[in-house]
């Protein structure tokens, strides 16, 4: 049991490095790929069922690494870090379905290096040991968008990986300021998150400090002025890649919040409260108005995207229990539409060749359930009542309120803010008639549904059964919230 | 009792799924309507069945002892325990009643109406998922559940609108309806959280609520009852947010009976009414409503004089006929309200059935002015709407008679002059917009013939008279307020009128009906012709006050330009233009330092020499510190 964690991280490194050595052919990469990508997902389950709701961190392995430094191989789960391992589990097996097709080896190779990197960067407890996850996640992202992507692939590489890498510098940084202040205070390095935890410093260094680490997160998820790589990073990534960039990816940064930011500056992040609650509202109505004139899909669903996590953003800090389990559940059940509905593009995109708006239409009239499973995450993600995302938006919203009647309104508006594209966008992608790219569209192929179903019964679990997942973390956020709370006073 | 409440909002559901998942399997189109039409029609059948023996329970059982039952725990987060609990009392009971029956006949109907479709399936399919959006909307214990059913119906009507999808511009109505009722429901769910987090820890039902506020500043009452207006203005179609009703008749016409005239538009006179016990505490927030519903009633009417498709006459009308139940719930006579929410739902859905009658007639037209003599062709037809219009003119002893001057009279009564004549003029137009369509569509060109009709089949004219019945008869019910007191909503105090004065409002209200009945004879009866735009203010009805333009100017432009403008200006100048100052600057340092590095040797002596030299003055300085 207590190497199940490991086995998960490794499972993936071990196979592309297996599979690099011996320069297998392309039939048993994917069949390897695919296989081994299952196991995971079992092993997730595994960890599941084992797992217990009130337990706090589990699954904890240390041992030591660089002991020089204090530096130890840390990894362990919570609830919250359980679902998105779970997530990033489920989907995996999905993304390598979706692209069966796929001729270069090189996609499977780095979908297997992103998935370890994610899953490190879900279970390190050791802050060296999750710089090393977090930067080393952000590798396949660039060699896929710079080598299989499309438009202005390598300048958008380019943007995306320097935009990041600053923040993600100033944060390591901050990572040895504190290693360091651990070694002159007590007498020995580390960076174990819970020893760190127990450091004190004067405010300012502390906001300083904190500072660091939102930097990097807030271009991670990204907030309001942070987000001019996001858009032409999704438009030019593979579809693989927008998927997990969208379910996963942007998620962590909020992961990063929670779990580093919300337990080493519990203080100094009220500092910055109020500012970023601003970027998230600024952001949920700038990114739905900017998403209306879009002419490509993919970066029409990547402002939504955008929006959705500055909702998720901003229920972590109203650091309330209805917002924290909104943003949680909108979190887990974004993930899912988005996820669906960017798999869905690369359907779209192996059909016409176009994801151009302007050349879409009249699909509804030849291919009806593409135009079903289609509309569904549309609509997913505007949260209709009897999707997860309906729970979700409406907690946070409860949640702002309870924080402050202005920021409610805004948060509000989430409600508006997405059926302002996305009716549109449906009009034109699957209504009206149909147009030469169009003409000759195919419905879904048995395995495509076969992709898009598992997604479109969470999607419906989660909204009509809503306390099932609720239950399942709530204690894990009740207690974090009270620590938190009992920190602040 | 508990099981079958539940299954009166579960079976819809399921036979959605079932309908929607069968339609998308069957790609070969190998399952012929019969299968997909006793699957959608045996539905709404049983849960008419279902709600008449629960009738029967509630209506024997004390008015203050609703039905229970609980399904399971929605959300349990902190406070905010909310319940998938149904509730059933005699408010509900009737709405349940009305939909359901109601309902079944405009299902078979369908059946009748859509049998060439290719999107059979789908039709019914969606029309189920209506049904059970609906009942749940209306069942639900507290708001939260009550909001989903809001939205849901709210996604029927959307998907139902733009069923005929490959016309863009019914997709843009279909748009239009969505997101206009999301603005509705903007305020609505503003309100709900407000009103959650003023009673937090005290429950959230409607009976837990209804003790709560007594707690609670009369301000917040009224902005929350305010707001919960709001959503009741998109759903119900009153100003300022009613522009999405008249292009919701995109959709098929059983589309428009049911949803957007006898069901999905009156939710939000039941949600009024469902929370009658707060608007009762702030009656300035009511007598608002009342105004709304008043213009809004006077508006559309002005708007149907002057219309000339078939199915937008009586969207406007249906608009209008709900500003009366405002009048009424804003005024706190609920139970007139709902009563007048009953009866229409008996005339307007049958005058909507017999428009589509006529519309599948004369192979899909819906100009009035290409009509005419059509009574001696399509008679039944003829017969049945002739009904309802004069229940909709409230012509005694037809049903609207009943219920409309028990709104007009309420309003004399409570000394609210002003909103008396306006609805008194209101219903001086129903009448002659109403009958306007009866004349020109039915009596004018006696000479015109039919070569081509549709022969209409009994799936169609059955119904048709079922509610004929019902429209000459229902509104007997209200007879001495039996109906008022039945449903036994918390109606606010009246003075009782003399009975000199009630009988001669009683005489009023019909006389004024037949003036309008005569006006439309007298333009229409024979050779009508359709109104043209020569003066301004005629210009203003036909262009519906310019109002679709207006929103046009003011929202979807603005949005689209300031849509523009992040992308052009704020992300590409202002964001990246900074971005691309810092690495920038940081190219023009590398461009400097590379120019030292130019490959010739005098450069690179000079360097050499250079440092050499400043080497040596820092060794000497620093030998002699020491």
């Amino acid at each position: 049991m207590q190497h199940l964690l490991s086995m998960i991280l490794f499972l993936p490194l071990l196979v592309a490095f297996t599979m690099g050595i011996f320069r297998v052919s392309i039939e048993t990469l994917r069949m390897v790929t695919f296989g081994s990508s299952l196991m995971v997902l079992l092993f997730a389950v595994v960890v599941t069922s084992y797992f217990n709701v009130e337990g706090g961190m589990q699954f904890v392995h240390n041992s030591s690494w660089i002991s020089h430094y204090g530096i130890n191989y840390s990894i362990g789960l919570d609830a919250i870090s359980l679902l998105l391992l779970l997530l990033i589990a489920l989907l995996m097996p999905l993304i390598f379905l979706a692209i069966w097709e796929e001729q270069r080896k090189g996609y499977f190779y780095n979908l297997l290096l992103l998935q370890a990197g994610i899953s490190g960067v879900i279970m390190a407890q050791d802050l060296i040991l999750f710089y090393l996850f977090w930067e080393s996640m952000l590798l396949p992202i660039f060699i896929m968008i710079g080598s299989y992507g499309y438009g202005m692939r390598h300048f958008n590489a380019m943007k995306i990986i320097i935009m990041t890498v600053f923040g993600s510098m100033s944060m390591l940084l901050a990572i040895i300021y504190l290693g360091y202040t651990h070694y002159t205070t007590v007498g020995f390095w580390s960076f174990e998150l819970s020893n760190l935890a127990q450091l004190a410093f004067d405010s300012k260094t502390s906001i300083l400090l904190a500072g660091a680490f939102l930097l990097a997160f807030a271009i991670k998820i990204p907030l309001f002025g942070f987000h001019t790589w996001m858009a032409p990073a999704y438009s030019s990534s593979p579809t693989a890649i927008v998927v997990v960039l969208s379910a996963i990816m942007a998620k962590l940064g909020v992961y990063g919040l929670y779990r580093f930011g919300f337990t080493l500056f519990e203080i100094p992040l009220g500092f910055y409260t109020p500012y970023v609650i601003l970027l998230c509202l600024i952001g949920i109505v700038f990114y739905s108005i900017h998403a209306i004139m879009q002419r490509d899909l993919k970066r029409i669903f990547a402002f939504s995207s955008g929006a959705h996590l500055s909702l998720i953003t901003l229920g972590l800090f109203m650091t309330n229990i209805y917002a924290w389990s909104g943003g949680l559940y909108l979190l887990a059940t974004h993930a899912i539409a988005s996820a669906g509905i960017f798999l869905m593009i690369g359907m779209l995109g192996r059909r016409t060749q176009n994801i151009q708006i302007a050349h879409l239409g009249g699909i509804a009239s030849i291919a009806p359930r593409f135009a079903f499973f289609f509309a569904f995450f549309a609509l997913a993600i505007t949260g209709v009542p009897g999707t997860g995302g309906f729970v979700a938006e409406l907690l946070i919203i409860v949640g702002a309120f309870k924080y402050h009647f202005w920021v409610g309104v805004v948060a509000a508006m989430t409600m508006l803010g997405a059926i302002l594209f996305i009716f549109w966008t449906l009009q034109r992608t699957l209504f009206g008639t149909t147009q030469e790219v169009t003409k000759h569209f195919g419905d879904l192929s048995a395995i495509e549904i076969g992709i898009l179903t598992p997604l479109v019964i969470i999607l419906l679990i989660t909204g009509i059964f809503p306390s099932l997942l609720l239950d399942f973390f709530d204690a894990s956020l009740s207690t974090n919230l009270e620590a938190f709370q009992g920190g602040v006073k | 009792m508990e099981a079958l409440l539940s299954l009166i909002v579960i079976l819809p559901f399921l036979s959605a799924t079932i309908l929607g998942i069968s339609y998308l399997i069957d790609s070969k189109k190998n399952l012929s309507n019969t299968y997909y039409a006793t699957i959608a029609l045996t539905t709404p059948a049983i849960v008419t069945l279902l709600s008449f023996v629960l009738a029967f329970e509630i209506s024997t059982m004390p008015h203050d002892t609703p039905l229970y039952a609980h399904l399971f725990d929605w959300i349990k987060v902190g406070q905010f325990h909310i319940e998938m609990r149904f509730m059933l009392d005699r408010l509900s009971m009737i709405m349940v009643g009305l939909v359901s029956f109601v309902g079944t006949l405009i299902h078979i109907y369908a059946v009748g109406y859509m049998q060439d479709d290719e999107g059979f399936g789908k039709f019914f399919a969606y029309f189920n998922f209506f049904l059970g959006s609906m009942l749940l909307l209306v069942v639900a214990s507290n708001p939260i559940i009550m909001f989903i059913g809001w939205e849901l119906v709210g996604l029927a009507s959307y998907l139902l609108i733009g069923f005929y999808h490959k016309v863009s511009s019914n997709i843009t109505a279909a748009n239009k309806a969505f997101i206009v009722n999301r603005v509705g429901d903007f305020g609505f769910i503003i309100a709900l959280s407000v009103l959650f987090i003023a009673l937090e820890g005290k429950g959230f039902d409607f009976e837990a609520i209804k003790e709560g506020i007594e707690g609670l500043s009369s301000s917040t009452l009224s902005f929350v009852g305010a707001l919960l207006f709001v959503g009741a203005m998109g759903k119900s179609a009153q100003i300022p947010l009613y522009v999405w009703l008249p292009d919701a008749m995109a959709g098929p016409t059983p589309v428009s009976a049911l949803i957007h005239a006898a069901t999905m538009v009156t939710a939000g006179v039941y949600m009024v009414a469902r929370f009658g016990f707060l608007y009762n505490e702030i009656p300035h927030i009511g007598e608002f409503i009342a105004y709304i519903g008043a213009f809004s009633a006077l508006m559309a009417a002005l708007m149907a004089s002057f219309e000339r498709d078939i199915k937008k006459i009586l969207a406007y009308s249906t608009m209008s006929q709900l500003g009366y139940m405002f009048i009424a719930v804003g005024l706190g006579a609920y139970g007139a309200g709902i009563f007048h929410l009953f009866t229409h739902a008996f005339f307007k859905a049958l005058l909507f059935m017999g428009a589509g009658a006529v519309i599948i007639a004369l192979h899909h037209e819906q100009d009035i002015f290409k009509m005419g003599n059509l009574r001696t062709f399509l008679p039944k037809t003829f017969i049945t709407m002739l009904i309802a219009t004069l229940a909709i003119t409230s012509i005694p002893p037809f049903a609207g008679f009943f219920s409309k001057e028990a709104i007009i009279n309420h309003a004399f009564l409570t000394q609210h002059y002003t909103l008396w004549i306006i609805a008194i003029t209101t219903a001086f137009l129903t009448a002659y917009y109403m009958f306007r369509l009866i004349f020109v569509v039915f009596f004018a060109h006696s000479t015109k013939t039919y070569p081509h009709l549709i022969p209409l089949g009994k799936m169609i004219i059955y119904p048709l008279i079922v509610l004929a019945i019902g429209s000459a008869t229902v509104g007997f019910l209200g007879i001495g307020h039996g109906f008022a007191h039945f449903v036994a909503l918390p109606d606010r105090a009246t003075p009782a009128p003399t009975h000199l004065l009630e009988y001669g409002l009683m005489a009023f209200n019909p006389l004024i009906a037949v003036g309008g009945i005569a006006l439309a004879y007298r333009l229409f009866g024979t050779n009508p012709k359709p109104s043209k735009a020569n003066i301004p203010i005629k210009a203003l009805f036909i262009h519906k006050f310019y109002v679709d333009a207006l929103y046009d100017r003011l929202f979807v432009s603005t949005l689209r330009s300031l849509s523009l403008f992040f992308d052009r200006v704020v992300d590409a100048k202002i964001i990246d233009g900074f971005l691309g100052l810092l690495t920038g600057g940081y190219r023009h340092l590398g461009v400097k330092l590379v120019s030292l590095q130019n490959g010739t040797v005098k450069t690179y002596a000079t360097y050499i020499i250079f440092s050499v030299s400043l080497m040596s003055i820092a060794l000497i300085y620093i030998l002699e510190a020491q």
